[in-house]
């Protein structure tokens, strides 16, 4: 990335110490950085490690049982060396996120229009007035329809694209500098996931804010993303502009996860499999994490844990056997 | 003749009562739905939430009764059946459902899962019961020395399998899947879809695979359904319906598909409004509220399922007028000539290190 990040995480490290005393390794030093404006996709399958990097930076991982290391510096600030009052400041003000689920991030027994305006209020203060005015003025802009009304209903009166609606208003309350969204448009039937992405898209023009975006859908990336990291076993393993992500993958698992959607533009009469199974996170294996699934293992991959490298200019793969294209030619 | 035959079903579910118990509103779950599946064909129904995909798929094994309508299932009468013959009639169709982790009793093995169904319709001689059980994990791609674990010890692809061998157990004609990889991390979804192409072919099953997502839809079906609030208004041939789908929810559901294909070029129909509720269809058209095309006679009557000499039927009064639906289609060649060539490399080398057995890596106990 050419511009100075806005967001750069260095080293993360998270490790979750549970009541047997095992310990699990679930994010094993991870480098990402966004820039303002930019679009960066968090790709990976259940327990990869997306979660637990965006709850990081959010600092809403329990103190008591995960240990977390490394930095994530955010507007000069390192948020993992900042007090809790200062990251209360900043959460859903230069900081704020989306979750999957809209029906349990809304309190039930609130009117959205008190959930916005306590966030106005929080945090730009001004009267209750003003922010009931923003609050109207947010909801129209995510296109809620008469939403000098809808302001006073409940959450339940409202459908499920509406309420994923109303969680970005709140988010774009204070106008964040980074927006995380994680599985933004996975409960949502796809019409209306359509409308929820091209509203995110609108409002990324609009605003400028750096995105991150975590989900385990290849399209809904390719179609909002402008840089993706694909990650395993709580590692990166691949970074990379996002065409050329989907045109020329450096790591046999993307070339294994793009293998294996059924997709709309492509007709394949046997999807590709990756087999076996992500590997046990409390001990994770001595060399490449994906080595036991991976059909181009050689011996020295099981060996040494395999660097993050720069392939070409901007495109990194954590595998010592790319560029994979010599493995075809 | 077809396996299965369905004409006019339809169900209403009672939404609200009055105080002595007279149905106050209905939910028009299923309006009068009509289809037909070959022996060894698969019949996919689609559509977004609510649209009673799920409640045909029921109605259709007579887990629920219909309030009007007629299924024959090769031959015969389904809703005349009496009890001894309803149950014989679960030995031919069976149902595998979404999600895994609900659907398989957590205190019982593997084996006595497999077994429950041997027994309860004496299919297999108890001393071969075991025998048959080792055969029906390997068909599903495991290994026959897990019969003795516990549902939870398995990922959630291995207990779809585990569903998959519980509904094969009584080898039946006919398996509903009800969102069957829905829930599934994209990796193990192709396995699974990989393995239910693989039994139809060799066991000649028919399926009606109820899901919400074309694409995998158009992977694995020969026809289609496309629902929206309770009723079909579009089916045809898969090929057909893909390459030339007529209705303009049919062409709204396909193009909201996001494409694993950056700057693709193509244009989406994105749908205004929200999905109005089956509790009170609106009048005429159920998609007049939300169609880009809609005119007045949509408002007040509803269109007729209408047929072409091919079989592709659309429920739409403007039929005859819309717009190609050209713009709207993904180009084809979605896969970069590398791309193409990677994933054929990754999938001759995975095949050939999978030959001793699918996946069965998981043996390992998961954390509880």
């Amino acid at each position: 990335m050419n511009a100075i990040p806005l967001i750069e995480i260095r080293d993360l490290r998270i490790r979750f110490h549970g009541d047997d005393g095992r310990v699990t390794h679930a994010v094993d030093g991870v480098d990402l950085s966004v820039a303002n404006g930019a679009t960066l996709g968090l790709v990976g399958e259940s327990g990869c490690g997306k979660s637990v990097t965006s709850l990081a930076i959010m600092g809403l991982l329990p103190k008591q049982s995960a240990e977390i290391s490394g930095a994530i510096r955010f507007d000069g600030l390192d948020l993992l060396q900042t007090p809790d009052q200062a990251l209360r400041d900043l959460r859903g003000n230069r900081l704020a996120m989306i979750f999957q689920e809209p029906m349990t991030s809304l309190n039930p027994s609130f009117t959205i229009g008190d959930q916005i305006i306590e966030t106005i209020l929080r945090h730009r203060g001004g009267s209750r007035k003003s922010a009931r005015e923003r609050a109207i003025e947010l909801l129209r802009r995510v296109h809620i329809p008469s939403p000098e009304r809808r302001i006073d209903e409940y959450p339940h009166k409202l459908s499920g694209g509406m309420r994923q609606r109303v969680m970005i208003a709140m988010a774009l309350a204070c106008d964040p500098r980074l927006l995380i969204a994680d599985e933004p448009t996975t409960a949502l039937d796809v019409t209306l996931q359509a409308q929820i992405l091209e509203l995110m898209r609108e409002l990324k023009a609009a605003s400028g804010a750096a995105i991150i975006l975590i989900t385990h859908d290849l399209g809904v990336v390719a179609e909002v993303c402008d840089e993706v990291a694909v990650m395993y076993a709580g590692e990166i393993v691949e970074r990379a502009p996002v065409d050329e992500l989907f045109s020329a993958p450096q790591h046999p698992y993307t070339v294994g996860l793009l293998g294996s959607i059924p997709r709309l533009d492509h007709r394949a009469e046997q999807l590709a499999t990756i087999e076996g199974m992500v590997p046990n996170m409390a001990q994770p294996p001595a060399g490449c994490r994906f080595a036991a699934r991976c059909p181009f293992v050689l011996d020295a991959c099981t060996r040494a844990p395999p660097p993050l490298v720069e392939v070409s200019p901007g495109h990194l793969s954590r595998c010592i056997r790319a560029p994979l294209e010599r493995l075809v030619s | 003749m077809a396996l299965l035959e369905v004409e006019g079903l339809v169900k209403h579910f009672v939404a609200e009562r009055s105080l002595l118990g007279r149905a106050l509103a209905h939910v028009k779950a299923v309006d009068g739905v009509s289809f037909s599946l070959e022996a060894g064909k698969t019949l996919a129904l689609v559509g977004e939430s609510g649209c009673g995909k799920s409640t045909v798929s029921r109605l259709v094994l007579r887990l629920i009764e219909p309030d009007a309508g007629s299924v024959r299932f090769d031959g015969r009468d389904l809703l005349s059946l009496d009890a001894g013959a309803l149950r014989a009639f679960r030995r031919e169709a069976q149902i595998i459902f979404q999600d895994p982790y609900a659907s398989l009793n957590p205190r019982m093995t593997v084996g006595q899962i497999l077994t429950e169904p041997l027994a309860l319709h004496d299919l297999v001689p108890q001393a071969q019961r075991r025998e048959r059980v080792a055969e029906l994990l390997r068909l599903v791609g495991l290994e026959p020395r897990l019969s003795r674990r516990y549902p939870h010890e398995f990922s959630g692809g291995q207990r779809q399998r585990i569903a998959i061998a519980r509904a094969l157990a009584v080898e039946p004609k006919l398996i509903v899947c009800d969102e069957p990889v829905s829930a599934l991390d994209v990796s193990i979804r192709s396995q699974i879809l990989n393995l239910l192409r693989e039994l139809q072919d060799r066991l000649g099953l028919a399926y009606i695979f109820v899901s919400h997502d074309l694409a995998v839809v158009k992977h694995i079906a020969d026809h289609v359904a496309v629902m929206n609030l309770g009723q079909i208004v579009e089916t045809a041939q898969a090929d057909a319906l893909f390459a030339a789908p007529r209705h303009p929810y049919s062409r709204a559901l396909l193009s909201a598909i996001p494409l694993p294909q950056p700057k693709a070029k193509r244009t989406t129909v994105l749908l205004e409004g929200e999905i109005p509720s089956a509790l009170n269809p609106p009048a005429g058209c159920r998609f007049h509220t939300r169609c880009p095309f809609v005119i007045e006679r949509c408002r007040t009557e509803a269109p007729e399922l209408v047929p072409d000499s091919a079989g592709h039927a659309a429920a739409c009064h403007r039929i005859a007028e819309l717009p190609s639906a050209d713009a709207i289609l993904p180009a084809a060649g979605g896969f970069s000539p590398e791309l193409a060539k990677l994933v054929a490399a990754f999938s001759r080398k995975t095949e050939g290190a999978a030959a001793s057995g699918v996946g069965i890596q998981g043996a390992t106990p998961t954390t509880t």
